[in-house]
């Protein structure tokens, strides 16, 4: 039965321009269900476009290619769509909102995304005790949930935010944008059980990150490297520790 | 102003004079000579750029007749607070609580009229209280004595008659005595299908250390023309914290002019106003700081959607006998639609070196940014859209005390903006 659902996500020579700058240049990806890769790769090679573009943030010309998510045209859909399928964006930058509540985003997010499954609304019970328990999760205090979305968090608890509305809409597939960055080591372990947490046979991930850190705590199945618009290797997690090790002119320089 | 106008105007009068001998003729007279001389203001007048004036050339002086209201369904009552309520500004004691000390109609008794608040010299900017003053028969006089206990009142003004034919003139003066308390909710509304003109004025006077919460909320019928004037005179240590909230009305104009005459007096304004279709609204407050360590803190938000126009001319005068004022201003302006306009107008005039004054003024459309987030999360774009008008406007009234009114408030708003799911969310 497994054998025959399509892949989470499969990427088919993927070629974006940013005003004019061809930024991702043929790249290929595919995600299996349950798998959890790694997009390494030095700045500016694209790995922050691709997230974004995965999740339909305007601003991109999409030149050729074909992305699909579960089957399903990705790229056809528009992003609130995609996030009501299932697909869920972590911020590399959290937008602060000031004069919406957390809870209130929480809440109506989780409904939208029931209503696209056919399901209630959340009983407001039921849904609090939800929140609270991926708050102690994520150690973070009531008081934040009737704060302004992300308005005056440090850059740890805005981070911490982006994995807290992750549990709470338990999304399918995960693309987590450098999630990682800024965070301490206390911060990042925090983070890392957040998204462990998730990790199941029908959900996938694709942590977008910079350093080989995260994936200490986060181990991949996969882990890819983007050098200058597309997938220049792939292996397993020891591929992280070896760029690690050798640095990104390694790859850098077999891709040119 | 035309001479058209004028000579209508004194026409207007002298058939009002014959038709009801109103009280207080010294002073209605002497108003409408001020008037008759200078003349109601055009939108060459700097400060009246932005008002919709036009209606000012159909316009009938006269104070509507009185009429009993049609179809009227007045807010939920608040608890602790005493309704008293106007009807095209004549008191309607069916409608209100039983007269306090502290409340009068003033038609009813010769003492609340014998003082001239607005006496003295004025400027084009309170030509329209001048107006008020010629032609209007009653109002509500709210007088707290030194030594009496903290009050909550309520004043409903209702517009009922159609303009064609005649004026509605709402009038509240409102005077604290020394070191009082008063929380204070003044409501505009139309009777159900109103078509009215209404030209409506509020005079607030603070003795030393009295306390004014001042809630103004402008929900007029979307056919209605509203002039309005207030005028609040500070003394010192005292403490106005005004709330405004125009959301009706087809033309709209507010006028504030808002002296902080004693030292340490503390002025705390925050204004909404919501435009859509065609309406105007627009809000020119005047501060003067003319004591040393007042306080202003002033917020407008606005929003235009459709073809409407949305307006805030702030001035923040310091007068040089003001050393030590600490003025913050905040203006913003949210387009949200295409055809429509937005204008806000920060004026600083500075005359002393010992300030802190800061202000912003932005006018601009929704963050693009904070679209995308709200929309990454799957709210429909019309929700996100929505939540985040809301989110722009909340500045505005999150300060309210009461928890009540907050929510009519809110309930109102979230009316206007179309929101049955916003509404759930509160």
């Amino acid at each position: 039965m497994t054998s025959t659902k399509p892949n989470m996500l499969q990427i088919e020579d993927l070629r974006v321009t940013v005003e004019g700058k061809e930024i991702l240049n043929g790249l290929s990806l595919s995600v299996g269900r349950g798998e959890v890769h790694a997009i390494m790769g030095p700045n500016g090679s694209g790995k922050s476009t691709l997230a974004n573009v995965l999740a339909g943030r305007p601003g991109y010309q999409i030149l050729s290619g074909r992305v699909s998510y579960e089957g399903r045209d990705l790229l056809a859909l528009a992003p609130e769509e995609r996030a009501r399928a299932g697909l869920f964006l972590g911020f590399q930058y959290p937008v602060e909102i000031p004069g919406v509540n957390n809870v209130y985003l929480l809440k109506a997010a989780l409904n939208a995304s029931r209503k696209a499954r056919g399901l209630p609304e959340v009983d407001a019970f039921e849904f609090l005790t939800l929140v609270r328990e991926k708050m102690r999760l994520m150690h973070m205090e009531d008081s934040f949930l009737s704060r302004a979305v992300n308005e005056g968090f440090s850059g740890g608890e805005k981070k911490r935010n982006e994995i807290l509305q992750m549990l709470v809409l338990e999304p399918r597939l995960a693309i987590l944008d450098e999630t990682d960055s800024g965070l301490d080591i206390d911060a990042l372990k925090v983070v890392a059980a957040g998204v462990n947490s998730q990790r199941s046979p029908e959900r996938s991930c694709v942590l977008v990150t910079h350093y080989q850190r995260l994936l200490e705590y986060v181990v991949p199945d996969r882990v890819h490297v983007l050098v200058r618009g597309r997938i220049a290797r792939s292996g397993d997690k020891s591929l992280a520790l070896e760029l690690e090790r050798r640095g990104y002119d390694w790859v850098s320089g077999a891709a040119a | 102003m035309s001479a058209a106008l004028t000579a209508r105007i004194a026409e207007d009068f002298a058939a009002a004079q014959a038709l009801a001998p109103a009280p207080a003729e010294g002073r209605r007279r002497a108003a409408f000579e001020v008037l008759h001389a200078a003349g109601l203001p055009s939108t060459r007048d700097e400060n009246w750029k932005y008002a919709n004036l036009r209606a000012l050339e159909r316009l009938r002086f006269v104070p509507a007749a009185a009429a009993a209201p049609q179809g009227l369904s007045l807010p939920a009552p608040l608890e602790g607070f005493s309704r008293y309520v106007f009807v095209d500004g004549r008191f309607a004691p069916e409608f209100s609580a039983a007269a306090v000390d502290s409340f009068a109609s003033l038609a009813a008794g010769p003492q609340a009229l014998s003082a001239s608040p607005l006496a003295g010299a004025r400027g084009t900017d309170e030509r329209f209280a001048l107006l008020n003053e010629a032609f209007a028969t009653d109002g509500a006089r709210v007088h707290l004595a030194a030594g009496v206990p903290a009050q909550r009142l309520e004043v409903i003004f209702v517009a009922c008659a159609d303009g064609a034919r005649g004026t509605s003139y709402p009038r509240l003066e409102v005077s604290l005595g020394a070191h009082t308390q008063l929380e204070l909710i003044e409501r505009h509304l139309s009777a159900a299908g109103a078509a009215s003109t209404v030209d409506s004025v509020a005079v607030i006077e603070l003795a030393r250390g009295a306390r004014l919460t001042h809630y103004r909320l402008q929900g007029l019928s979307g056919s209605t023309i509203a002039f309005d004037t207030l005028q609040a005179t500070l003394a010192e240590d005292t403490v106005y914290r005004l709330h405004g909230v125009s959301t009706g009305a087809a033309a709209a104009r507010s006028t504030q002019i808002l002296r902080l005459t004693g030292a340490r007096a503390h002025l705390s304004m925050a204004l909404a106003a919501l435009g859509d279709r065609q309406q105007v609204q627009d809000t020119f407050a005047l501060v003067e700081h003319r004591a040393p360590h007042t306080r202003t803190e002033q917020l407008f938000r606005g929003i235009a959607a459709g073809r409407a126009r949305v307006a805030c001319n702030g001035k923040i005068v310091v007068a040089p006998t003001a050393a030590g004022t600490d003025s913050q201003q905040s203006l913003r302006g949210l387009l949200a639609g295409t055809d429509a306009e937005i204008d806000v107008r920060p004026q600083l005039e500075i005359y002393t070196d010992d300030v802190r004054c800061s202000h912003g003024a932005t006018a601009g459309k929704l963050d693009d940014n904070m679209l995308f987030y709200l929309l990454a999360r799957g709210l429909d774009r019309d929700t996100a859209l929505r939540l985040l008008k809301w989110a722009f406007l909340a500045d505005a009234f999150a300060k309210i005390e009461l928890p009540e009114l907050r929510r009519q408030i809110e309930a109102s708003l979230a009316e206007v903006l179309k929101d049955a799911a916003l509404k759930e969310l509160l």
